[in-house]
């Protein structure tokens, strides 16, 4: 049996080889770094919900405000969904044989909670706090995008630690006055970065990042 | 030096190509909204057996961890006795004034322009005529010319500045406002007491706005 010699034309591809030697690390690197990143992972989360409620409609088209449905979200950690009696204070009547709202209706009947499918899930180990942002001058719009013209509601950001951080860490470009959080339709720099800063200085805006405050 | 075969070249340039992919597939992962729930690699202790506000609970026939008040319940601190401010009832007739635990003052007003912005403009409108834009819709859906959308029913929000709601006592607007009247769902389980007679004190204040009569007088008749 002859040793096996590599065939001449394979010294043409040396240097080519030694490109993708150099390369490959750089790319996987870079892949892992990219793919493996909350940002990927986490995706843009938009499950099926068993009702085609629409925030484009009822917000952006009828104008109601988040604290109709979402009523705990000034006073409490937690924003709540709303109970299916919320809906019911209209569609008693508007749209009140709608296929489309068959289970709200079941669910009025028989006092069965509607299942949501939850969107937004931190791990159970950290500790998040609604009423602490919003009350503080911190939009709807920072953390979930721009409800009022989603059909169905979709994570607009990676609810990771390192998000959670940079704003934490840099406030500035993410608070508006406390009075304009609902309007989440403005854009933050309707507000000049000036006016930011001194809304900061204002209400003495310290957000901070030991780990206690979100891990407890 | 002899020629690279043909095949050899297509494999890297295929390999090359397929190089391409994970990256463009991670791209479209972070542009499009997806049904695929977040990839988590490492659990840790993100699913721990304890139930937060509004998780599900399988020990109970209707699943709410957040268990509904049993009928009559009262919590600690809350008589209800002071059927003044819960019920807006004095002495078996409705009140006429604010409940003293509550002042007639600049805070109570905006607090309740803000509440009734919330939760009753939707159909009254902000300066409570009845032309908001759930009323209009609704109005739309009712006129339509094949017949009403979906079974749709509506009776129109009424003006809050109609001599009948004008001439109404306060407790008599509190009751409407926490359980609701006729075709008018009740807002007692979405509205907090003292921000409900926020919302009377600033409806009152409306209608003092459209028109000085009888309803002025009542609100000057609160302050003092
Ligand atoms: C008419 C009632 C109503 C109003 C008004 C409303 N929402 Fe919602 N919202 C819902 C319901 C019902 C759900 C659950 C179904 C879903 O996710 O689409 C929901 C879900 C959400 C979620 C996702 C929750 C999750 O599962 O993680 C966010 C975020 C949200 N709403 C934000 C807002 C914001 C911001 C506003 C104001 C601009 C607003 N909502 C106004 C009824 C409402
Ligand atoms: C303040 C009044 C109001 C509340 C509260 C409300 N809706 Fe609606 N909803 C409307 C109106 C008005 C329409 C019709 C809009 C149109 O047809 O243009 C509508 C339409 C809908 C439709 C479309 C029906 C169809 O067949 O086209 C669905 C689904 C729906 N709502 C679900 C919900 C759910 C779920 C809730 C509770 C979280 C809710 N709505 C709360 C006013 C309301
Ligand atoms: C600082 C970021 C931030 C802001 C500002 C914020 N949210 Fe959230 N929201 C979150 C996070 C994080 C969660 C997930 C919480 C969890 O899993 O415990 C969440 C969850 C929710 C949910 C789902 C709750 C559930 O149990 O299904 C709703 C509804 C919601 N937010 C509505 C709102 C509304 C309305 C506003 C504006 C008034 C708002 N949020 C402002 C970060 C934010
Ligand atoms: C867009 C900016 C922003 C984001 C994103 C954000 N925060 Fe905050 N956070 C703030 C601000 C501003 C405050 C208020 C600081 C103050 O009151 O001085 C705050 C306060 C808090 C507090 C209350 C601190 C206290 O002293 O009581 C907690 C808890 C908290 N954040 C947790 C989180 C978690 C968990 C996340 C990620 C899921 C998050 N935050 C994301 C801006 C943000
Ligand atoms: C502003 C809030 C906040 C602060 C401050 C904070 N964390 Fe976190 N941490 C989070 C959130 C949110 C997550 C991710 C939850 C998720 O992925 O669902 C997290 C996740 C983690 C994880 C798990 C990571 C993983 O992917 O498994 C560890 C470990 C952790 N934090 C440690 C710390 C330590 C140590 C500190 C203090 C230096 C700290 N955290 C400070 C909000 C915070
Ligand atoms: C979903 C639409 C809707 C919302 C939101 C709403 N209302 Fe009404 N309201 C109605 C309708 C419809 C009527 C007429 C009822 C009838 O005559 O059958 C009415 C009637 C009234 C009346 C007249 C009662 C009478 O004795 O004639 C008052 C006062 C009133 N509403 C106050 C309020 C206040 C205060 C709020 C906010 C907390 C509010 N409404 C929110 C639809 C609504």
């Amino acid at each position: 049996m002859s040793r096996f010699l590599f065939p001449r034309w394979s010294n043409a591809l040396l240097p080519f080889v030694l490109i993708v030697g150099a390369i490959a690390p750089l790319y996987v690197s870079l892949l892992v770094a990219y793919g493996f990143s909350p940002k990927t992972l986490d995706g843009q989360y938009q499950p099926e919900q068993p009702v085609p409620y629409s925030h484009a409609l009822h917000v952006g088209k009828l104008g109601l405000d988040c604290r109709y449905c979402h009523n705990t979200v000034e006073t409490a950690s937690h924003a709540a969904v709303p109970p299916t009696q919320t809906c019911m204070n209209c569609h008693t009547q508007i749209h009140k044989d709608s296929p489309r709202l068959a289970p709200v209706r079941e669910s009025y009947e028989t006092g069965m909670p509607i299942e949501w499918i939850k969107v937004h899930k931190l791990g159970d180990y950290a500790y998040f706090n609604h009423a602490a942002h919003v009350t503080r001058g911190v939009s709807c719009v920072e953390c979930h995008g721009r409800v009022d013209q989603m059909e169905v509601v979709h994570r607009a950001q990676p609810l990771a630690m390192g998000w959670c951080l940079d704003c934490h860490r840099n406030p500035v470009d993410h608070v508006r006055p406390p009075e304009e959080v609902f309007a989440i339709w403005k854009p933050t720099d309707t507000w000049t970065k000036d006016e930011r800063l001194e809304l900061i200085k204002k209400n003495n805006i310290h957000p901070n990042e030991y780990c206690s405050t979100c891990h407890r | 030096m002899p020629k690279i075969p043909r095949i050899i070249i297509y494999v890297l340039m295929i390999g090359g190509c397929f190089a391409l992919i994970p990256p463009l597939v991670f791209a479209r992962m972070r542009a499009t909204p997806s049904p695929n729930a977040p990839i988590h690699i490492f659990w840790d202790m993100d699913l721990q057996p304890k139930y937060k506000t509004q998780t599900p609970n399988p020990l109970f026939a209707d699943q709410r961890s957040m268990r509904p008040l049993v009928q009559g319940a009262v919590a600690r601190g809350e008589s209800y006795v002071d059927t003044h401010l819960y019920e807006g009832v004095v002495n078996g007739q409705w009140a006429t004034t604010l409940p003293a635990s509550i002042s007639l003052d600049e805070t109570t007003l905006n607090r309740g322009q803000q509440r009734f912005n919330i939760y009753c403009s939707a159909c009254h409108g902000y300066a409570g005529f009845g032309d908001g834009a759930v009323n209009q819709r609704a109005m739309e859906l009712v006129a339509n010319a094949n017949g009403p959308v979906n079974g749709t029913q509506w009776v129109a929000a009424k003006s809050l500045h109609d001599d009948t709601t004008r001439n109404q006592p306060m407790g008599q607007l509190f009751n409407t406002v926490t359980h609701g009247i006729r075709n008018m769902a009740g807002y007692g389980s979405q509205i907090s007491v003292p921000d409900r007679w926020a919302v009377v004190a600033y409806v009152k204040a409306l209608q003092f706005s459209q028109d000085a009569g009888s309803a002025g007088a009542q609100v000057a008749g609160a302050s003092n």
